[in-house]
């Protein structure tokens, strides 16, 4: 069994920020939809399931604001973003104490991964959520299994991991098909 | 977000309309909070009128469902359709949720289970 696992690689190639657009944002929580679709204007008009790299987009600055920032309104989120009709790559940047708890979350994501497999539901209760003393108690910390998922190119964290790279490569020939054919 | 409420026998629908999202989905744990302190058993949550949903709208579900299960009280889930399917289907969590194709449908299943 194999799951998706978020990586810790200051020298991965996902933070090559060559030729990518950058913004700069203040950690307003009631803002962050908002910058989302600052960013998400870039990408290609002709970009079919639009609203789900929207969502995906929005849930990394979410974190950064969030998690990271503590939206603390003196902290910054930096974002790096490119897009091309096959790809979707982004960096996030926060000033935060960096994500303590990944180790137990990739741990804790290939015993849910087991149970979802296996389909088995009544286990499945237990990895449903995941709460650290950090965890959102809004989202119960499934914004990143939905975030392992959909970025299928990568989730990276730099040493400090208050940083993430991410990537989503679509099909070349069928750019942005349905998430479905996948 | 809007929620709105009614009633088929014992049957409560929760109607939701607008966007589940980081903002508003605490709405929803906090009005199913309080339905279980009145003892309702069966529910229905109907997302036909719901076009965005992100972790927080799926978290207010999770919420609302371990909590009902708890309980041994009754959820369906009705109208997932679109970008909310999609997204649903993201966490993988689709066969885990109780879900049914509409409200009719739900209610059809609710009834036999009313004692």
């Amino acid at each position: 069994m194999s799951a998706p696992q978020i990586l810790i690689d200051e020298n991965n190639t996902l933070f090559d920020k060559t030729g990518m657009f950058y913004k700069k944002f203040p950690s307003d929580f009631r803002q962050i939809r908002y910058y989302t679709l600052l960013i998400v204007e870039k990408a290609p008009a002709e970009m079919k399931q639009i609203y789900l790299l929207e969502q995906q987009i929005s849930e990394l600055i979410k974190n950064a604001v969030k998690h990271g920032n503590k939206s603390d309104p003196k902290k910054f989120v930096e974002c790096w973003f490119r897009f091309e009709d096959d790809m979707a790559h982004l960096i996030i940047q926060d000033e935060g104490e960096g994500f303590k708890h990944l180790e137990k979350w990739n741990e804790f994501n290939l015993e849910r991964t087991r149970c979802l497999q296996e389909r088995d539901f009544d286990a499945l209760e237990q990895y449903v959520s995941f709460m650290s003393p950090d965890s959102d108690q809004n989202d119960n910390g499934n914004a990143l299994f939905a975030a392992v998922q959909f970025w299928n190119a990568g989730v990276v964290f730099n040493s400090k991991r208050n940083c993430v790279a991410v990537m989503k490569k679509y099909h070349h020939n069928k750019p942005w098909r349905h998430l479905e054919e996948d | 977000m809007e929620i709105k409420l009614r009633r088929n026998a014992q049957i409560f629908i929760i109607d939701i309309e607008g966007d589940m999202d980081l903002y508003q989905a605490y709405k929803l744990k906090e009005l199913v909070a309080k339905m279980i302190q009145k003892n309702i058993v069966y529910y229905v949550i109907n997302l036909e009128k719901v076009d965005y949903i992100d972790s927080s709208g799926v978290g207010a579900l999770l919420y609302v469902h371990s909590a009902l299960k708890k309980q041994k009280m009754k959820l369906l889930i009705a109208n997932v359709h679109g970008s909310v399917k999609d997204v649903i289907n993201l966490t993988q969590l689709m066969d885990y949720f109780n879900i049914t194709k509409d409200v009719n449908t739900a209610i059809q299943e609710l009834k036999p289970l009313i004692t």
